[in-house]
Order: structure tokens, then sequence, then C-alpha cells
């Protein structure tokens, strides 16, 4: 086990955004999480990797770092993509003295080579196109060698070869890392290739879960309606209230 | 009972307690979230856990990039009071006290004061507009996510750099502005330097020149501080990056006049 999320519960002014959420990810397992914008898919993110406290529940992860990638990728505007990469080893109080500067940028080119930008240490967020960024904050995200490492959105707004290389990316860190991985997405080529299993969220509950191959056959109303982006159906969008 | 809440919660009385009530909430959020920050900047200051690269780069720009306005300014309110001042009192018989004047009120107050205006437009809204845009791109949220402190991060320096620049940023505009007081003096009035430079240094004390640079401390660290604090907590988009840029600038004026106040009482009352 390398993730378990236990009965939580997460409420912003009133209202439940995470209601009773339960589900488990194993090392080297790939789960997405799947939902309307405003389900809670990135609050469940937020409270695994500790930007958010619950107000119940229990999330038990094994030990080691927790990565994350951002829906922008958060890359550090004022810093080079060596920097970025490097920023946990410079700054962290644990890693600070751990490395030399030659074995840090020998790691840091080790991980863009794996990310396939190998070179562009001097360039800086700016200089970059959207999917060049992500793939940098995936080399951030790994430079601790996580155990965990949760993606937000990893292809939103990216167009749809740009997403297929970050998808490949996401299974190929999989297989390098063995950690447990959660994907939150919207876009089912991102579901087909990367995941594992599926869990789809309406309303802060879980009301799907099963593979992405299931998810297809559309015997449950809930991800029939989202597969086949109906607006007839269990969910709306807009709430009644 | 239902209706006659409804009617109340439309009622002028209500808008306008739910209206105070909301801003002190406001109020005393920020002012927590300022005090809280603090003492854990403080904490890592005393725990020695500076990155002194940061602390240079900060001092940069605190210092250097905001010298030209602060000069500026410091320069024309000292244009302003001594064109206003000097030929009078030159006509009353009192040149003797037009340096005497001008150098107490720059040293004790204007050096200092509009230094500090200076820097806040300059570096403080610059500072809560940075931190700001880090927390709405997410980018604070990915430094915590690196298990890195973003007060021990993105904190420390620049309020040490605001500790570091502004002693010497008031001596300097202080000098600056004592400089064109007499200039202003010998134009308007016909005062000579000598006769501005006598008396100039008549009214001034060591103790003037050390509440003056003791307030340039308390300044610097406020100023750096508040506009962190303000950039911290931002919310939204672009609009949440504008609001707490206002909110660190008329917080860090307001701050500033208050340790002024407090300053003038405990040493000169």
């Amino acid at each position: 086990m390398s993730i378990e999320v236990k009965n939580l519960i997460k409420t912003f002014d009133e209202k439940r955004v995470i209601d009773n959420v339960s589900f488990k990810v194993e090392d080297g397992e790939t789960l997405a999480i799947v939902g309307f914008s405003g389900s809670g898919k990135s609050t469940i993110l937020k409270l695994i990797c500790g930007l958010l406290n619950s107000d119940s529940g229990e999330i038990i992860t094994s030990e080691g770092d927790i990565a994350m990638v951002f829906q922008y990728s958060a890359l550090f505007d004022s810093l080079n993509v060596s920097d970025n990469i490097s920023f946990a080893l410079h700054e962290r109080k644990d890693l600070r003295n751990k490395y030399s500067e030659k074995e840090i940028r020998n790691i840091v080119s080790e991980k863009l080579e794996l990310v396939g930008l190998k070179g562009i240490e001097n360039k800086f967020p700016s200089e970059l196109s959207g999917g060049m960024q992500k793939r940098v904050s995936f080399a951030r995200a790994i430079v601790t060698e996580p155990k965990i490492i949760l993606y937000d959105e990893p292809t939103a707004g990216l167009d749809p070869i740009s997403s297929t290389l970050i998808e490949d990316y996401i299974v190929r860190l999989k297989e390098e890392t063995q950690a447990a991985s959660i994907v939150v997405t919207h876009q089912m080529s991102t579901i087909k290739r990367t995941a594992n299993r599926v869990i789809m969220l309406y309303e802060g509950k879980i009301v799907y879960e099963g593979t992405p191959e299931d998810m297809l056959m559309q015997n449950n109303e809930y991800t029939k309606q989202f597969v086949t982006a109906s607006l007839e159906g269990p969910m709306h969008i807009i709430s009644e209230n | 009972m239902g209706s006659l809440q409804k009617y109340y919660k439309q009622s002028a009385t209500y808008k306008i307690f739910t209206g105070i009530f909301s801003e002190l909430e406001n109020f005393l959020d920020t002012l927590g979230a300022i005090t809280i920050n603090g003492v854990d900047t403080a904490k890592f200051i005393i725990k020695g856990q500076i990155d002194l690269k940061e602390v240079c780069t900060q001092c940069y720009r605190f210092g250097i990039t905001s010298l030209p306005i602060t000069l500026s300014i410091v320069g024309m309110t000292s244009v302003i009071v001594a064109s206003q001042v000097a030929l009078e009192m030159v006509k009353q018989g009192g040149s003797n006290f037009v340096g005497l004047l001008m150098t107490i009120l720059i040293v004790r107050e204007v050096g200092v004061i509009m230094s500090g205006f200076a820097i806040i437009s300059m570096i403080g809204s610059s500072l809560a507009s940075e931190i700001a845009t880090m927390r709405v791109t997410e980018q604070i949220d990915a430094i915590e996510v690196l298990k890195v402190n973003p007060i021990k991060y993105l904190f420390v320096p620049r309020v040490l750099a605001g500790i570091f620049m502004m002693p010497p940023i008031v001596i300097i505009a202080s000098a600056f502005g004592v400089i064109t007081g007499a200039i202003t003096a010998k134009l308007t009035s016909g005062l000579s330097f000598m006769a501005f430079f006598d008396s100039a240094w008549l009214g001034i004390y060591m103790k003037d020149l050390g509440v003056c640079l003791l307030k340039a401390i308390f300044f610097g660290a406020t100023i750096a501080l508040t506009s962190c604090s303000c950039g911290y907590y931002a919310k939204g988009g672009a609009k949440g990056v504008g609001e707490a840029t206002t909110k660190a600038v008329v917080w860090s004026f307001v701050a500033i006049v208050i340790w002024d106040m407090i300053f003038a009482i405990a040493f000169f009352f």
C-alpha cells in the first residue's frame, strides 16, 4: 500500500467538497480521478500532499517524498530551469549538504534527459512552451525520488500531440520510479493511456470505481454521461441551490 | 419569524453593522497574519537560517533600485519646505535658524518618513505583487510540496534586506535633503551656505541620529514584512494580486506612521 484514504471529509464555507471518500493506490499503480470541475478532484490531491488539512478522515502514505505536478506547472519565474529542478536540493534542510554542486548538475541533466529536454538548463520558464514547462515541472517533481506522484490535470491546455507526449512521460515515470501515482484529469486520452484504475467524483462522493476499459463500456449512468459529454444524466453542472 | 429575519437582514442597520464587523474581522486577520509571519521570520533569523546570496539580491533590489526615487522625493520635499520658510525667516531676522530648522526637520522626520513612503511605493508594492503572483500561480504551493519553508525562503531575505538597506538609504537621503535645503535657501533668500551650515549642527545631537537610524530599521522591517504578508495571503487571479498590492501599500503607510508616532512619543515627548 502506498496511499490509503479513509472516510475523508473536507468542507469549504459550509459546502462539503469531499464527502466520505475512501480509496487505495498501490506502488507502481496509477489512479485517475475524474469528474466535473469543482467536484473536489484537486482538493483530494492538496489534502494528500498536505497543502490542506481535512475535517475528518485519514490519509496514510508510505514513507518517502510526495511530489506534485501542478496544473499550470508552477515553475519559479525568477529561477532558470536548472535552479527550478534543483530547488529542493539547494533549499531543503535535509538535502542541502547532501550533494556537491557537480552532483546536483548531473542530477539536473539526468532528470532533464528523462523528460526529453536535455540542454535547456539555462533557459527561464518564460522562454519555454506550455508542454516544455510541464515537462520541466515533472523533472522538478522527481528530483527527490518521490514514492508518490500527484498530477493535477497534467494535459490541460495542451495540444493533442503534446498531451500524448506528457501521457507517455507519466507512464515512463511510473515504470522507472515504481511510484504510486494519482492523475486528476478530464481528458479521456489521459485516462486511457495512463491509468490502471479510475474513480469518478460527483458532489464530493465517489460515484464510480473501476478500470478505464469498464468506464468506456458506459454501464454506469455517471460515466456514461461523462464519456458521452451529455447534458442529460444524473450530473448537473449548475447547482440547484 | 422567517420573514422578520429576512426583513431584518435587508435593513440598512444590519448591512452597516455587518460591513463594520466584516472590516474589523479583515483588519484583525491581517494584523494576526503579519504578527505570526513576523515571529516566524524572527525565529529563522535568530537560528541563523539565512540564504546570504538571496539576502544580497534583495539588498540590491531594496537599496540600489529605489535610491533615485527616494532621493527625488526627499530632495523635492526639502525644496518645498525650504522655499516656504527660508525667505520668511530671513525677513523676520531668523536667518541664523534656517539651517537649524531644516536639519532638525529632515533628520528627525522628513528624511526617514519620506524615504519610507518612497520605499513602500517602489519596493513594498513590488514585493507584495511578486509574492501574490507566486501565490495565485501555485508557486508557493510548489515550495511547500518540495518541503521548503516559504517563510524562510521568501520572508527572511526580504525582511533582512529591509533592515540592512533602510538605514543607509535614510542617511544618504537625509544628507541630500539638507544639501537641497541649503541650495533652496540660498536661491530664495540669499542665505549663504556658511550661515546655513553654521546653524545646521546646533540642533542635532547623537540621540537624533540614533533615533533616526532606529526608525529606519523598524520602517525597513515593517515595510518588507507587511508587503510580503499581504502578498502571501492573496486569493484569486489578477484581481487578487491587485488587492494584495493595494493592501500592502495602505498597511505599510499606516504602519510606519504609527511607528513614527510611537518613536516621537517615546523619544521627544
